[in-house]
């Protein structure tokens, strides 16, 4: 009894806000505004039916996530090495960290009129001097891979450098006593102690680099995406599915950070007790 | 088999307050091969220092380290280090540990796994091998931690209270397991600690220490027979004589 009650704990607020929107939305009668629950579950439950000429609602899903995870992988396959070399190189961190310290503050979104700028309406497949390739990528704008670059790289490279200077002097004195190489301690001891905090710069990385999404996605040009789905709705006031395209981030998001969680965990199994 | 010898070794630190420290001063030691010694003082009187020094993790200010009469300089292949905190790789297991040591050495990868085992099983933790480095006790991870430094077959074993966070019962049966490894494999062994019950129960000979400036106050041998009973007479005199050393110092 009492371990169902803990169970149903989480799910009171969330039914209290649906009762409430619900009641809401009743009252107010105005669906251009406030969308029924019911209109909204509508379109979350049919995802593969056509939505006001922009594809549907898993398509627009699938391309954002696509996009996001183009930009990410690239900060990933950048940052990390960078931050990695950061971390075990004195000179390194000095020549860059200056660089880093400037445009940390600047928010991924205020790239964007730099992105418009330089970047234009410019696809992926464009920089391969194809003008359509007929994938996905065609509708990868660069500008938006930029943004969600961006999004993603000061979370993984702090973290990854966070990670590197934190490994205990013990563990490395211990693999020189031992005999090891610089190329064996990164390997077997910094790398391996390292990876707890890269996979939380991970993670945090990709939830910012999905958070800027809808800022990416309102680049000129850009005619698919969930972001682009919220905006396009808002116009023709078709509320429901604006609001159905925010749930799905919210979901999304939720799912990709419970799943590098997972891998963060496997990978830091030995963590906790090691404090 | 190698003698080690330390040749006017002094170490300075430059302190916070650019006040200087010298952790040790002008020291001149001779250890034999295959002799166990035991090296003892107050906290600050340089012990590990002393060992950072041989294992050649830290320079030294001035003086030498001469290992069979030949210069060391950086790391000293001869020797591996057992510390004081627990320090194993918990991201290996017990195996894994172990295995990582003889990869250094450039052991076959065909023969790890026996060797490994073999290591584990002479510090009675044949079974543990698939085990975690934290599902251990502090006792189990030391030894861990020791067939691990054997792992790397060094001629010195240097050892900085090893079993200075165990508990009296463990460290007594740890003890046992060292003299047992000792006498079997015939390694000279460095062994500082601050407990001297230890030091009587373990060494051929004990450098006793002081602090400020760190240096050698007293190279005492004893020549009880082993195994020693701590209830003895002999061991009891030693154990107050080496007390009455640390604590006014001559
Ligand atoms: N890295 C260091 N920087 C500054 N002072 C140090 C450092 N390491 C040791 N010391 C100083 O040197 C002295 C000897 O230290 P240590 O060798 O750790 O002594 P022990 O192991 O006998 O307790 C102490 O006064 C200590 O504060
Ligand atoms: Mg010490």
């Amino acid at each position: 009894m009492n371990r169902l009650f803990r169970a149903l704990q989480g799910f009171i607020l969330p039914v209290l806000f649906l009762v409430v929107w619900e009641v809401w939305a009743v009252r107010l009668d105005n669906p251009a505004l406030v969308p029924r629950v019911e209109a909204v579950l509508g379109v979350l439950f049919h995802p593969f039916s056509e939505l006001i000429g922009t594809g549907t609602l898993a398509w627009n899903t699938a391309v954002s996530l696509f996009r996001v995870l183009f930009g990410f992988t690239i900060a990933v396959i950048l940052c990390v090495p960078l931050g990695l070399c950061m971390g075990t190189s004195q000179t390194v961190f000095r020549l860059v960290n200056p660089l880093v310290e400037l445009f940390r503050p600047l928010c991924p979104i205020a790239w964007i009129p730099f992105a418009m700028a330089f970047f234009g309406v410019t696809r992926v497949p464009q920089l391969f001097g194809v003008r359509y390739s007929d994938t996905i990528l065609d509708s990868v704008q660069v500008g938006m891979v930029f943004i969600i670059f961006w999004g993603g790289l000061f979370p993984i490279l702090l973290n990854t450098i966070y990670g590197v200077t934190g490994v205990r002097s013990l563990w490395i004195e211990t693999a020189r006593t031992l005999g090891a190489t610089r190329r064996r301690i990164f390997r077997n001891v910094i790398l391996p102690a390292a990876l707890p905090a890269i996979m939380t710069g991970l993670r945090v990385g990709l939830g910012i680099s999905w958070m800027v999404i809808i800022a990416a996605e309102m680049l000129p040009g850009s005619d698919s995406g969930i972001g682009y789905l919220i905006m396009y709705s808002y116009e023709l006031a078709e509320m429901q599915i604006l609001v159905a395209s925010m749930v799905v981030i919210g979901l999304i998001g939720l799912a990709l950070n419970r799943g590098l969680e997972l891998v963060s965990l496997r990978v830091s199994r030995w963590q906790p007790l090691e404090r | 088999m190698k003698n080690l010898v330390l040749n006017g070794v002094s170490r300075v630190f430059s302190g916070e307050d650019e006040r200087e420290v010298e952790a040790l001063f002008n020291l001149d030691i001779k250890f034999s091969a295959g002799e166990f010694v035991s090296i003892i003082g107050p906290t600050g009187c340089g012990k590990t220092t002393l060992l950072r020094l041989i294992s050649g993790l830290e320079p030294l200010t001035s003086g030498q380290i001469l290992i069979d009469d030949k210069l060391v300089k950086g790391l000293n292949r001869a020797c591996t280090l057992v510390f004081q905190q627990f320090s194993l790789f918990p991201w290996f297991s017990v195996l894994g540990n172990v295995t990582f040591a003889l990869e250094m050495k450039g052991i076959d990868k065909s023969r790890q796994h026996q060797e490994a085992s073999a290591l584990l099983k002479l510090v009675g933790l044949e079974g543990a091998a698939k085990a975690r480095p934290y599902e251990l006790s502090g006792g189990m991870q030391q030894r861990v931690a020791i067939a691990r430094a054997l792992a790397y077959d060094p001629e010195i074993l240097l050892m900085d209270e090893p079993f200075g966070a165990l508990d009296e019962k463990t460290r007594h049966k740890l003890q046992d397991v060292l003299l047992d490894i000792w006498q079997e494999k015939r390694k000279t062994i460095l062994f500082v600690t601050h407990n001297i019950d230890e030091a009587v129960y373990l060494a051929d000979r004990i450098v006793v220490m002081a602090a400020e400036p760190g240096r050698v106050v007293k190279d005492i041998p004893i020549t009880l027979p082993r195994p020693r009973n701590r209830l003895s007479e002999e061991f009891t005199e030693l154990h107050i004589r080496i007390r009455n050393l640390i604590e006014i110092p001559g």
